[in-house]
């Protein structure tokens, strides 16, 4: 019983407030993933919630027990951090330990606790090594492997994988995937990564400038971003933003050589001009018409992203699972279903939904 | 590279170099050279102005007995080792942690502390001689060892201070957090997690003040007078005082007197410099 929740939580560093009310509840055994860019706040929350850093205002409760004001200690949580924060002058076993035997727990029982993470993480060999003597890769398991022999409720992970080059990435975002269903305790975890985002959680939470922006699961927030920040954010390559106008009950696309899209069902009254968002992913070359061009195109084996621009100025990037090259400099267009159109409000990027 | 290496020199330049090292070498340790030859002539040379030549005879074995076995020198060598090795540990122990606390906590009037330790040192500690002095008589502490201890640690711990402090707040942050997330007590963090990584600073630290304190004269003749206190830079004064100026003792005592810190450098020199270095690169 360990689920974590925020209720409209502050942060300020003097006068500068860095957390706008925040209200969240993370389910017990969940894996919830704080992302967005840097600066949005997320590490702040996550070490909030680790009791390192003081609230300013709101409530936090962890396994239903208000500890707003406790120790982090007492909150029933590990963290692992970006810098791993190994004890440099410990063995892996030693590092491992150091919370037990600190915390007066009988020797016999810590090497018992040590082994058995040590097993669950493929460290066995090493624990008399040092964290010099280690790569990356393993610090960050022994960083783990100091979490779960504590056997907390809550994980806390802030960047836990942004040390490690892009295949130890890969490796350890499975490894960790898989130590949650192992363990089957809630995960909090801090990224910036939007790929680590979509293929760990149970729940995203997209925060910007200290305020929640959307929360829900990762293909929900793929599908159905509730405005053009998320929907920018999420999905890789980036959703494309195009300028649009709405006219007559029909959606107007200048970037597209004025295409006009009827629309199935009535925006609401009084927007006129509205941004037009499409996926790469749902956009198809089509190599019989000439109104954009070609700036450049990346072959990543199994697919192709062409970067296009329009005759507005606007950019569009389309993703192809077909080899064959587009010329680079030479003209195309692009076909799409309809359905696929998302539109934002042009100014506060909400997404403006349209009703039947 | 920069500068060029002497081997790729013109060779002009390479007899320059070679022949004016050892040059600038003999220049800068003359003194120590005169003192090292005193120390093994009789006292006769000195008073027939036989000064850098041969000795007239070889007193290598007189001098030296006679500092160790006829002279307060063993006592006044004694002295500086009980009042060296407790400055050492008292300004060192206590540094540790004022620079724990200023390094580590983020309280309000840290910098100003911080500030205060710092601009201790910038008073010189020539125009405090006259209040020190009063106060140890004061205190009862007046040509004591205790006295000069005291007072010396005080003076050292400003600058202990400022070092251990940037040590430690050189050290990740994020030890301490993961530590204080483990529940562990402040002062077993300060335990078992930054002293030990603190050991490069304590050794080059304790190095340092040693060598700062054993060759201490100042306060030791302003605070103490006598062989019951006295540390051996003063003592050696007194075969200057006795009857006749004895330079040939006077040489051999300095010599036996200076070999402790140069002895505790070449033994700690790897932690000096390690603890000079130490932080320059990840």
């Amino acid at each position: 019983m360990s689920g974590v929740i925020l209720e409209s939580v502050d942060k300020s560093f003097g006068d500068a407030e860095v957390i706008h009310g925040v209200d969240l509840q993370v389910e017990d055994g969940e894996f919830c993933v704080f992302v967005g860019p840097s600066g949005c706040g997320k590490s702040t929350l996550l070490r909030m919630i680790a009791g390192l850093e003081d609230v300013t205002g709101g409530k936090i409760f962890i396994g239903g027990q208000d500890v707003t004001r406790t120790d982090p200690a007492d909150r029933g949580i590990a963290m692992v951090f970006q810098t791993y924060a190994l004890y440099p002058h410990m063995s892996v076993e030693e590092n491992m330990g150091f919370g037990l035997r600190m915390n007066g727990v009988p020797k016999d029982e810590i090497a018992v606790k040590v082994r058995e993470a040590a097993e669950i993480l493929r460290l066995t060999e090493l624990l008399k090594r040092k964290p010099k003597a280690l790569s990356g890769g393993q610090r960050q398991r022994v960083a783990i492997g100091r979490a779960i022999v504590r056997g907390p409720g809550v994980f806390l992970f802030d960047e836990p994988l942004s040390n490690l080059d892009a295949e130890l990435r890969v490796e350890m975002r499975v490894e960790i995937s898989r130590l949650h269903q192992e363990l089957g305790a809630t995960m909090i975890y801090v990224t910036h990564d939007q790929v680590e985002a979509m293929t760990l959680a149970d729940k995203i939470v997209v925060l910007r400038q200290g305020e929640i922006e959307q929360v829900g699961k990762p293909m929900q927030l793929y599908r159905d971003p509730g405005n053009a920040f998320v929907g920018g954010f999420i999905g890789s390559p980036s959703m494309n933003f195009l300028e649009g106008r709405i006219d007559n009950g029909n959606l107007h696309i200048p970037a597209l050589a004025d295409l006009v899209v009827p629309l199935q069902a009535t925006a609401p009254a009084g927007i006129a001009g509205v941004t037009v968002g499409l996926r790469p992913q749902n956009l198809e070359l089509d190599r019989t018409d000439s109104q954009l061009t070609v700036e450049l195109s990346e072959m990543l084996g199994g697919v192709r992203y062409d970067y296009l621009k329009t005759s507005t100025g606007e950019r569009l990037v389309v993703e192809s699972r077909d080899a064959d090259d587009a010329d680079e400099g030479g003209s195309v267009g692009v076909s799409f279903d309809h359905s696929a159109i998302q539109l934002f409000h042009p100014d506060s990027g909400v997404r403006i939904r349209l009703s039947d | 590279m920069f500068p060029i290496p002497i081997e790729r020199r013109s060779r002009a330049v390479q007899i320059t170099y070679q022949s004016l090292i050892p040059l600038a070498l003999i220049m800068w340790l003359l003194p120590l050279i005169a003192v090292a030859l005193f120390s093994i002539r009789p006292l006769a040379d000195f008073t027939s102005g036989n000064y850098w030549g041969v000795p007239s005879s070889f007193e290598l074995f007189t001098n030296y007995s006679r500092v160790f076995f006829d002279s307060d020198m063993p006592r006044y060598m004694l002295n500086s080792v009980l009042i060296t090795v407790p400055t050492v540990i008292g300004a060192v122990a206590l540094s540790c942690m004022t620079g724990f606390a200023l390094g580590i906590y983020r309280f309000r009037g840290n910098l100003l502390i911080f500030l205060m330790f710092i601009a201790g040192n910038f008073v010189p500690f020539q125009i405090l001689m006259v209040p020190v002095r009063d106060l140890t008589v004061s205190a009862g502490l007046y040509d004591t060892k205790l006295g000069l201890v005291l007072f010396h640690i005080a003076f050292q711990t400003g600058f202990c201070t400022l070092f251990m402090r940037n040590f430690i707040r050189a050290l990740p942050y994020a030890l301490i957090e993961a530590a204080r997330v483990e529940g562990v007590a402040e002062w077993r963090i300060f335990w078992f997690v930054v002293l030990p990584l603190m050991k490069p600073a304590i050794a080059a630290l304790a190095v340092l003040i040693f060598t700062f304190i054993w060759n201490d004269y100042f306060w030791a003749i302003v605070l103490t007078q006598g062989p019951n206190a006295q540390p051996v830079t003063a003592g050696i004064t007194a075969f200057n005082s006795q009857f006749i100026a004895q330079y040939h003792l006077m040489s051999a005592g300095s010599i036996v007197a200076a070999i402790p810190p140069v002895a505790m450098f070449f033994l700690m020199q790897r932690h000096f410099i390690a603890g000079l270095t130490l932080g320059a690169v990840k």
